[in-house]
C-alpha cells in the first residue's frame, strides 16, 4: 500500500513551471522538464496563425475557428536515457473547476477534410514515441475563453511508467500584442 | 484590385516564412540539436518514391540502390527544419563523392515559396529538394511529425531514424554514415 502511494505521489507531483517573457513582445513561454520529459507551450497570436494557415490557403472560415483557440507552439523533447511517448487525447485542462479535452491533430485533420482541406501538418501530433534524442514540435489548441486562466493537465509515458502533470494558470496569448502594453 | 491581392499574397507569405523562425528565436536562445539518431531493431526496406525536384526532373529512391541515402522530410514553416539545414549541407559536402546522396523532401509547398525560402539560408543548400505535394511519400513513411530523417543503406533498408531537428554533419552521424557505406 505505502509503496502504490508513494508512485502515485512520484507521478502527479507538481513540477517546476518555468515562465520565460519575450522581452519584446510580452509572451509568455511555460517549460517543464521532469521525469525525461522536456516540455515548453509558446504563446502565438491569433495573427500569427492566420498568417501560417492562410500562407495554406485555409478557408477564411476555418482560419478563423483555429485563430479562436488557445494556440501553443508545443516542444517536447525526450530527455531520458530511454523511450518516452504521449497520447495528446489524454490531457485535459481545467477552466472554472470543469474537466475539457484537448482538440487533438486527428479531430482537427477530420474537420478539415470535411472542408475539402487537404493539409496535415503543424498541429502536433496526437501520439508520438520517441527514442533517445527525439523531440518534436507543433501547435497544442485549447478551446477556452482568450482572458480566462486554466490549468493544463498532461500526461506521458517513460519507459513504460505513466507520468502526469499540471501547469496552473496558464494564460493564452492576447487577441493582440496592444493588448499586452 | 488584382495587384493589391497580390501583394497581400506575398506579404502573407513573408510572414509565415519568417514569423515561425521569429518566435521560436526571441523566445529565448534555443539549445543545440542533439546528433543521435535511433537504430532500428528490425531495419524495414524504405518505401520508394519518385518525387520532382525544382527544375521538374523526377527522383526516385529505387534510382539509389547501392549508394546510402539520408531522406529528411521538412517544410520551411518549421523552425528545426531550417535550423539543421546548414548541418546538413556540410555533411552532403563532406560524403557525396562517397557513394551517400541526400534528398531533403518538402511537404506541401510549392517550388516558389521553397526557393525564396532557400534563399533566405546562411547556405545555400546544393543536396536535392523535393517535392511531396500531397504528403504521400511522408505518409507512406509513418512520419507524423516534421522534421523526421531516415538513414538507409545500400540495400535500400532503413536502418536509423531520427524525430526532431539534429546536427547531421557531427562526427559520430558521419562515422555511422561511413560504416553504412563500407558495408
Amino acid at each position: 500500500m505505502t509503496v502504490i502511494t508513494l508512485l502515485t505521489l512520484s507521478c502527479t507531483k507538481s513540477p517546476n513551471v518555468g515562465i520565460h517573457q519575450n522581452k519584446e513582445t510580452g509572451l509568455l513561454t511555460y517549460t517543464v522538464k521532469n521525469n525525461g520529459l522536456s516540455i515548453e507551450f509558446i504563446q502565438l497570436l491569433p495573427d500569427f496563425i492566420r498568417a501560417i494557415y492562410g500562407s495554406h490557403q485555409f478557408p477564411s472560415d476555418e482560419i478563423e475557428t483555429i485563430a479562436s483557440f488557445c494556440v501553443f507552439g508545443t516542444i517536447i523533447k525526450n530527455t531520458s536515457n530511454g523511450s518516452v511517448s504521449y497520447h495528446v487525447a489524454d490531457w485535459h485542462f481545467v477552466s472554472d473547476g470543469k474537466k475539457h479535452p484537448v482538440k487533438t491533430k486527428t479531430q482537427w485533420i477530420e474537420q478539415w477534410r470535411q472542408a475539402g482541406i487537404n493539409f496535415s501538418w503543424t498541429l502536433l501530433p496526437d501520439v508520438s514515441h520517441f527514442e533517445v534524442g527525439d523531440w518534436q514540435q507543433g501547435f497544442t489548441t485549447i478551446e477556452t475563453m482568450r482572458k480566462k486562466p486554466f490549468d493544463l493537465v498532461y500526461t506521458w509515458k517513460m519507459n513504460g511508467e505513466e507520468h502526469t502533470s499540471t501547469i496552473k494558470n496558464m494564460a493564452c496569448a492576447p487577441a493582440t500584442l496592444s493588448e499586452n502594453e | 484590385m488584382m495587384r493589391m491581392v497580390i501583394f497581400l499574397s506575398h506579404a502573407l507569405t513573408l510572414i509565415a516564412l519568417l514569423l515561425p523562425t521569429a518566435i521560436a528565436d526571441t523566445a529565448r536562445e534555443r539549445p543545440r540539436l542533439g546528433h543521435q539518431l535511433t537504430a532500428l531493431n528490425a531495419p524495414v526496406t524504405a518505401p520508394d518514391f519518385q518525387l520532382m525536384d525544382m527544375d521538374e526532373v523526377i527522383h526516385s529512391l529505387g534510382n539509389n540502390k547501392g549508394k546510402v541515402v539520408l531522406v529528411n522530410f521538412w517544410a520551411t514553416w518549421c523552425p528545426p527544419c531550417r535550423r539543421e539545414m546548414p548541418s546538413m549541407e556540410r555533411l552532403y559536402q563532406d560524403l557525396k563523392d562517397k557513394n551517400f546522396t541526400l534528398f531533403a523532401i518538402n511537404q506541401m509547398e510549392d517550388p516558389d515559396h521553397v526557393f525564396a525560402y532557400t534563399g533566405q539560408l546562411e547556405v545555400d543548400p546544393t543536396f536535392t529538394l523535393l517535392f511531396d505535394t500531397t504528403s504521400e511519400a511522408a505518409h507512406a513513411y509513418n512520419v507524423n511529425g516534421l522534421p523526421t530523417t531516415y538513414l538507409i543503406d545500400k540495400l535500400g533498408k532503413i536502418r536509423y531514424r531520427a524525430v526532431g531537428g539534429r546536427e547531421f554533419d557531427h562526427l559520430e552521424v558521419q562515422t555511422l554514415i561511413e560504416n553504412l557505406i563500407n558495408e
